[in-house]
């Protein structure tokens, strides 16, 4: 913990402690560690000079924050119009089904995040599934299950390998 | 300074307005109801709710009247179909999310507008309802208040009232769009900042934050009365409107655009008055048989009292006779109280708790510039380009002044606080000193050094406001000459450049107020503190002109009333020595007595009295809601002295531990049953005014003591109401001469107030001094080094405050439960760098010792207090502070040190 706190003061002194460096701060942060914690958000305000209740509404304002630990693999369904009229919806709920954890949850073994978007610009390839940064085109809820198969099967892969060695 | 008139016309009617305003407030102040949610005249204009639109000729579009300042020839379209139209759209739109369920506890600005523009019938709107799809969050942690987002029309209300007006800055919006709502913190009420003033609440529209307390009981339509008083806690005077139903206060709420509190209020004044009703309130006359306070009838106890104290005057004389009058009740109990002190027992043996707090401060400012009351308005803590806090926590002792303080701050005014701990306004400060315990004068004598050398001298203020003029400046010079920053920062702890930065910046600002506080004042050195500071304040000339001078903010509700009514063994009401021949005469002429009933020879100190009652010379005491106690120092002393006492009457609204040792108890009103005045600490007479009926057997307090004095044969006056007895006190005290309840009865007025047509004076001596040649008077001090200092065996200096939630000896607040919810334990800081050092965990039961007595509580590891220093608030009967601190008076004004006390701490026997 102690190690990691002082990772956290390396990230916020890369900036002026100022307003407005909030949003590079809690960049870092989130890329380095996945999420904002309280923890994390207490010494950005305290460094920036903002109030605790705004760095917390700046990062729920923005969707590329995270409040909570994220998954191993993120897993974001597209729902913006396009994406909606084919069957975004439907994909959101089998892949619900299958992970057992609802939209914007992450599930029990920190493997996968499941969130939902309004529109990730690549309308064309509706509807849409990004799993990390991977653009699946035409997805459905079969093709989606298949994906995260293979991820799966990786994953025992590895370990088996392991247990091997 | 005030802004211009122009004039402009709306819907073909002309109005005035200062140019500036925003439309909307000029338009309503004219009577002309533009409709609109989310403008509040005391936050910045916010546009967010689309309701004030207009057309104004000349502009493009709608625009709305919040946004815009009014400028003359101005021609403003309100009302026309057009807009209203747009309005009534508006509204239907914003329902389409609304939760419309409504309990009945609160008012709701937003069911009015859906009302006024037909839009009750789900039928007549265009949008469906989606508000139950959405599934928006209730926030219910908080011990005072509960937000449900399904009623809130982010109207940005309450995140202004929390920034803005109080300065707290708790409050934002999560999320974007649709699911966007308000939270605390970090998403959490109760593990958010919010110190529950519920000035969200007082602003909100809609009942999207309510308040938790009474709310099952509150319903609007049931509501008797609404009755405007001034709050019974700090000195702030904060006027409060009370919310009568079923004879039980039920809500609080702050009075919009009245002084000093323009609507705003502390968690105290909101959510502490449950008191009124508590079950534990004395109901009956208690009198002691046997040793046991036993029930009893008022006439008993009243003939027991006459006899008494009438067979101690008689045997021992009039001066083995003292009464502790009280901070707590009007000014109209005081006045009697000392009347009957004066003209009964014919003593002047009266004082009370302000000796505790203020005396060495009044001390000195009468010495040095006349006057011992605070020589601004509270609102001024706003505007003036320098405030100078020192020994103040005013976000916790008077958390609506700190609101002025914050809002000037946020403006750009220069903030300095000198506190040996930290405290919240040090969290914002410009620079924060933090000299050691007990080393002040050393402090400001560096200062006033370096202001000096460096030609920061008001030399022309010195030459025709300071007694001495240059002459006298040269001999404070050669006093304060060897104090150089080198040695200061030896004394006191604090760099060199932080204090010469301080004093630059308080003698360059164009106005600079000083706030004092309990920190200064309660020393042995108390009134060389306050000298010292007046010394600088006069040399830089920030006094004397408005925004600038000397403020005490007072500890409680009636403090500076209680003296200016002449609750004091020193002056007659108004200030008047006791030695004053001419006054003397006067007074026996207004009270129709013999003058030479009248004691001629000054009374004895608070301390005073307990030290004589301790040697047996003091026989009889009359105590009126107060809890010496806890409230005084040396508790172990007190006691013996108090149980030592032939006959004591205490008379208050609770029992107390001071009660306990009582042979007879009266029981009091309130603050809500009773009419009468309190003073605030800006000199501010404000009415506190009934609201509910007290309980059956109890009396007012001003009619016992009529009733202690017709038993013992005396006529004090026959007064058939407290505005009789004010009209008298305005006879009394020259600066009150003006004040009558009827002036009283729209706002608050300023003393002085010579005559009736003075519209009561905001600042004092813009002209002169109250001293007998009318100049400043500097007295030149030296440090001397506490009498007290940490050795072997204490190596500790343990300081005592107060805290947020709770008020003095807390009889009142830890009877509230939304108070007690926030704090309810006694604990004592430690820096970790100490808690290191004896392996004390945070936590840790202790017990702390003192030369005078030892107490236990809870170890909290704090930065918030220097190394070797520690803090613990007095609140709290089971670790009463003041059973640790000493009794040794400071020679001037007798104040007692219970801000320095060489202590040790251990762990607790388990």
């Amino acid at each position: 913990m102690s190690q990691s706190v002082e990772t956290l003061d390396e990230i916020v002194e890369r900036y002026p402690g100022q307003p407005e460096y909030l949003i590079f701060m809690l960049q870092d942060i989130q890329s380095t560690y996945g999420y904002i914690s309280e923890d994390s958000m207490k010494v950005v305000c305290d460094y920036s000079g903002v109030p605790l209740t705004q760095g917390y509404s700046v990062a729920t304002f923005y969707q590329s924050f995270r409040l909570d630990p994220r998954g191993e693999h993120e897993v974001r369904v597209c729902l913006g119009t396009a994406c909606h009229l084919k069957g975004g919806q439907r994909i959101v709920e089998e892949v619900e089904r299958r992970l057992n954890v609802a939209a914007g949850g992450t599930t029990e073994d920190l493997r996968y995040t499941l969130s939902t978007v309004n529109c990730v610009g690549a309308c064309a390839l509706a509807p849409v599934v990004v799993v990390d940064e991977e653009y699946l085109s035409n997805m459905t809820a079969k093709k989606l299950e298949k994906h995260l198969k293979t991820l799966d099967y990786d994953l025992e892969n590895e370990t088996k390998e392991h247990g091997h060695v | 300074m005030t802004t211009p008139l122009v004039t402009l016309t709306i819907d073909g009617k002309q109005i005035q307005a200062p140019e500036g305003l925003n439309l909307l407030q000029a338009a309503r102040e004219n009577g002309i109801d533009i409709p609109g949610l989310c403008y509040h005249h005391k936050i910045s204009p916010t546009g967010a709710c689309r309701l004030c639109v207009t057309k104004i000729e000349g502009r493009n579009g709608l625009v709305m009247a919040c946004t815009i300042g009014v400028a003359d020839g101005m021609t403003v379209t309100a009302f026309d179909a057009e807009l209203e139209a747009t309005r009534r759209h508006t509204l239907d739109y914003l329902l389409a999310e609304h939760n419309e369920s409504d309990d009945g506890t609160y008012a709701d600005e937003f069911r009015e507008l859906v009302v006024r523009y037909g839009l009750s019938d789900p039928e007549k709107r265009t949008y469906p309802n989606i508000h139950k799809e959405m599934g928006y969050p209730v926030d219910d942690t908080s011990p005072i208040l509960t937000y449900d987002a399904s009623k809130c029309i982010k109207c940005f209300r309450c995140i202004k009232a929390c920034d803005e007006v109080q300065g707290k800055n708790v409050l934002s919006f999560a999320d974007r769009g649709i699911t966007s709502h308000i939270v605390a913190g970090f998403g959490k009420w109760d593990d958010s900042e919010c110190d529950g003033c519920g000035e969200c609440i007082q602003l909100c529209p809609t009942g999207a934050l309510v308040e938790k307390p009474h709310r099952d009981q509150i319903r609007m339509d049931r509501v008797e009365k609404r009755v405007r008083t001034t709050c019974p806690y700090c000195g702030v005077g904060c006027q409060i409107s009370l919310h009568v139903q079923d004879n039980s206060i039920v809500r609080a709420t702050g009075e919009e655009g009245l002084s000093p509190n323009d609507g705003r209020l502390c968690v105290k004044g909101r959510f502490g008055l449950d008191y009124v009703q508590h079950p534990e309130r004395l109901t009956t006359p208690l009198i002691r048989k046997n040793g046991v306070l036993v029930e009893t009838g008022w006439d008993e106890a009243l003939n027991l009292i006459a006899e008494k104290f009438s067979g101690i005057k008689q045997n021992a004389g009039s001066d083995a006779l003292a009464g502790y009058a009280s901070a707590k009740c009007t000014n109209e109990d005081n006045y009697l109280f000392q009347k009957l002190v004066r003209t009964v027992f014919g003593t002047n043996n009266v004082d009370y708790c302000t000796r505790l707090c203020h005396a060495s401060t009044v001390t000195a400012m009468l010495k040095s510039i006349g006057d011992g009351a605070g020589s601004n308005s509270i609102e001024d803590f706003a505007t003036t380009d320098c405030l100078f806090v020192t020994g103040n926590n005013m976000v916790e002792t008077h958390p609506v002044t700190a609101t002025y303080v914050k809002a000037g701050k946020a403006k750009g005014n220069r903030l300095i606080v000198c506190d040996p701990k930290w405290t919240p306004l040090a969290a914002i400060a410009d620079i924060w000193l933090q000299p050691r315990l007990g080393s002040d004068v050393a402090l400001f004598n560096g200062m006033i050094r370096h202001i000096i050398k460096s030609g920061l001298m008001d030399e022309d203020f010195i030459t025709t406001r300071v007694d001495g003029g240059k002459a006298a400046v040269k001999k404070l010079e050669a006093v304060v000459a060897e104090y150089t920053g080198k040695l200061v920062e030896k004394i006191t702890g604090v760099p060199e450049t932080l204090m010469k930065t301080a004093a630059d910046i308080y003698a360059a600002a164009d106005t600079a107020i000083i706030a004092t506080g309990m920190g200064l004042s309660q020393h042995t050195t108390g009134t060389h503190n306050v000298f010292a500071l007046i010394n600088m304040m006069l040399i830089t000339g920030q006094i004397g002109k408005e925004r600038a001078g000397i403020d005490p903010p007072r500890g409680q509700n009636n403090v500076q009333g209680a003296t200016d009514v002449g609750c004091s063994p020193l002056f007659y009401p108004g200030y008047i020595p006791v030695t004053d021949e001419v006054n003397r005469k006067r007074m026996a002429g207004l009270w129709a007595v013999e003058h030479r009933a009248l004691s001629i020879k000054p009374g004895l100190t608070t301390v005073e009295i307990i030290n004589k009652a301790h040697s047996g010379e003091i026989k009889g005491m009359y105590i009126m809601g107060e809890n010496p106690m806890i409230t005084d120092p040396d508790l172990n002393h007190t006691e013996q002295a108090l149980r030592n006492l032939d006959f004591l009457v205490v008379q208050d609204i609770f029992p107390t531990p001071t009660t306990e040792i009582a042979h007879v108890v009266l029981p009091a009103f309130t603050f809500a049953e009773k009419e009468g005045t309190f003073v605030n600490s800006d000199r501010r007479v404000l009415r506190v005014r009934k609201a509910v009926e007290a309980p059956v057997d109890t009396r007012d307090d001003w009619r016992i003591i009529m009733d202690i004095a017709r038993h013992m044969g005396h006529d004090i006056g026959t007064y058939d109401s407290a505005a009789e007895i004010f009209d008298e006190i305005a006879q009394a005290a020259p600066m009150m001469r003006g004040i009558s309840y009827e002036r009283l009865e729209t706002a608050g007025i300023q003393w002085p107030c010579p005559n009736k047509d003075h519209p009561g004076t905001g600042t004092l001596f813009l002209d002169r001094f109250n001293t007998p040649n009318g100049k400043g008077i500097l007295h030149p001090v030296a440090h001397t080094p506490p009498t007290e200092k940490p050795t072997e065996i204490y190596p500790f200096l343990l300081n005592s405050g107060r805290i947020l939630y709770h008020y003095h000896s807390a009889t009142m607040t830890r009877r509230s439960k939304p108070l007690s919810e926030f704090a309810d334990a006694a604990y004592v800081l430690m820096h970790p760098v100490d808690a290191g050092k004896y392996g004390f965990s945070d936590g840790d039961r202790v017990t702390v010792t003192s030369a005078q007595g030892e107490l236990e509580t809870t170890l909290s590891i704090s930065t918030e207090v220097a190394e070797t220093e520690l803090f613990m608030p007095w609140h709290f009967a089971e670790s009463p502070v003041n059973r640790l601190t000493r009794n040794d008076l400071d020679p001037f004004s007798k104040i007692a040190p219970f801000k320095l006390t060489a202590c040790r701490v251990e762990r607790a026997k388990e």
